[in-house]
């Protein structure tokens, strides 16, 4: 794959020939990756949950389906918007670049494809690719049942990039009301998936470190960062911390309850020790509004002098959303809080992270934006 | 998508008779007063392969609990309550369990019954090295996406560096 010199969207703005006119239709495929990943995120939540619950493993499973058919929608609604804008530049017609963003040169410009699109589509033929890995693996190792391993991992890195495709093709829209709520729900969809792949993050654990703590946090701030420097709107900022919240529970209730209803089906016990929360929504922070609220806070605050309020904020965003992730823990697990003296190399570490995300999300809120400023 | 649902949940149901567990060693463990065979669905063990171990009192499980402790070659123990394994409710045991690491493995048995509380420790247990590619080959593949991403960033990052990120 090639990518044209120019291709990634930079200051200026196009002839206004090349800017939207099909815009209002551009939400069709653009919701159509967003459901697939939903229905994706839905199925990895009920998937882990199984393996937990009740164990046994085949391919032939009913959340494996919607794992890969909807990891298959998103490529598929990608690779229709590739075709149909590779044909419209063969026949010299307009390209909307509001639909997926700037349309770059793939195999030596035998396709054109917007960058969005090129972007989630990739992640959802990896996601294919990954799961052929990982049915090799299982047939070397064995049905292992851990998040933490090689293709693991590669499925769930690849549709959290995929995720960011979905992202950066909402953010092309972002001059349209569609295109800014789906800013906010595929950031709420990529948030959740990415802090799945942080359980890969138990391969470092056992230290004096949390290390899965700490990589949430460092995700959760990135993503806060990135949010309030696109959005740009308090409302659209509370709404991300809201939506999170309501997918949270939503999954909290869903994943227990399809485990059990599908091991009831298919005629298998659950297991002796069911753990009392399910573990994909109890990853999830539940102090994302407060951080949101306050991430928003210290940016308005800040004006333009967000370059040193970010990493400044990060740090205060990090600790506390760290803090509240050991205590989340030890709440949902019910397991007594240790002593704040073992707990401070993880908040510290937390801080740090943290105020690298501000710094780094404040300056992927400026690519999104150049995503749809570009056109 | 129902469609689909409804002819998995069909088709899939007889694929869905997961295999019964199969014994292929034992080894026997004294716990004081209790008698144990430790039964494995493989042998050989490999690193990193899963497999079932049962773990079957003499006179069955009814009326006892316990744990079994795993103590890997490095001296790392995992200690877990004896549960039913999911496919054979008669006794207890594991599935889906892999041993990390080559070397010797000891299991050690705690069990409160009738007969009183026991505890029994296997004899070393040898892992053989585990099959398939280096697992930093291994990890290096899976982690492609995160690289693929990374680079995106970056160029993104170059091309958007004169911009100057307005305040909310």
């Amino acid at each position: 794959m090639t990518v044209a010199d120019g291709a990634l969207p930079i200051r200026g703005r196009a002839p206004a020939s090349a800017r939207a006119t099909t815009a209002p239709r551009g939400w069709v495929p653009a919701y159509v990756v967003l459901l697939g990943a939903a229905f994706s995120l839905s199925a990895a939540s009920w998937d882990i949950q199984w393996h937990i619950d009740v164990g046994p493993d085949t391919f032939f499973t009913l959340p494996h389906l919607f794992l890969y058919a909807g990891s298959a929608l998103s490529g598929l609604a990608s690779l229709a918007v590739v075709l149909m804008t590779t044909a419209a530049k063969r026949g010299d017609r307009e390209v909307d670049a509001a639909v997926g963003g700037r349309a770059v040169r793939v195999f030596g410009g035998t396709f054109a494809a917007p960058l969005g699109y090129l972007v989630a589509g990739t992640g959802s033929a990896g996601f294919l690719l990954y799961g052929l890995f990982d049915l090799w693996w299982h047939s070397l190792y064995g049905f292992d049942a851990v998040i933490a391993s090689p293709p693991h991992i590669g499925l769930l890195l690849s549709i959290t990039l995929s995720m960011v495709g979905a992202v950066m093709v909402f953010a092309a829209a972002g001059e349209h009301s569609w295109g800014r709520i789906g800013v906010v729900l595929a950031l709420t969809v990529m948030l959740a998936f990415s802090l799945v792949a942080a359980q890969g993050l138990e391969e470092f654990e056992g230290g004096v470190i949390d290390a899965i703590t700490v990589g949430i946090t460092f995700l959760t701030t990135l993503v806060l960062f990135t949010a309030v420097g696109f959005l740009r709107n308090v409302r659209l900022v509370l709404g991300f911390g809201v939506v999170f919240a309501l997918l949270q529970g939503l999954l909290w209730w869903f994943s227990p309850w399809a485990t059990r209803a599908y091991a009831v089906a298919v005629d298998l016990p659950m297991r002796d020790y069911v753990m009392g929360a399910p573990l994909v929504p109890s990853q999830m922070p539940m102090s994302l509004l407060v951080a949101a609220a306050l991430t928003w806070g210290i940016m308005r605050f800040a004006g333009r002098a967000g370059r040193l309020a970010a990493p400044l904020g990060g740090f205060l965003v990090g600790a506390l959303v760290t803090v509240c992730g050991l205590a989340q823990s030890a709440l949902v697990y019910g397991y007594s809080i240790p002593p704040f003296g073992d707990l401070v190399p993880t908040i510290v570490l937390g801080a740090v992270l943290g105020a690298l995300a501000g710094f780094l999300g404040r300056r992927f809120a400026v690519m999104l934006r150049a995503m749809r400023e570009s056109r | 998508m129902l469609a689909a649902t409804g002819l998995v949940l069909v088709s899939a149901t007889p694929a869905l008779a997961y295999p019964p567990v199969e014994t292929v060693h034992t080894e026997r463990v004294q716990a004081g007063p209790y008698g144990i065979t430790v039964g494995f669905s493989v042998w050989p063990l490999r690193a990193m392969q899963s497999l079932d171990f049962t773990f079957t009192p003499d006179d069955g499980i009814t009326g006892k609990r316990g744990t079994v402790t795993m103590t890997g070659p490095d001296g790392h123990a995992h200690r877990t309550r004896m549960a039913r394994h999911p496919r054979k409710r008669e006794v207890w045991g594991m599935d889906t369990v892999a041993l990390p690491a080559e070397g010797g493995w000891k299991f050690t048995f705690a069990v409160e019954g009738p007969a009183g509380r026991g505890e029994g420790v296997t004899k070393d247990i040898q892992v053989l090295p585990q099959p398939g590619p280096p697992m930093a080959l291994s990890w290096s593949i899976g982690t492609i996406p995160l690289w693929a991403l990374i680079a995106l960033l970056a160029v993104a990052w170059r091309r958007t560096r004169g911009i100057v990120p307005e305040g909310v």
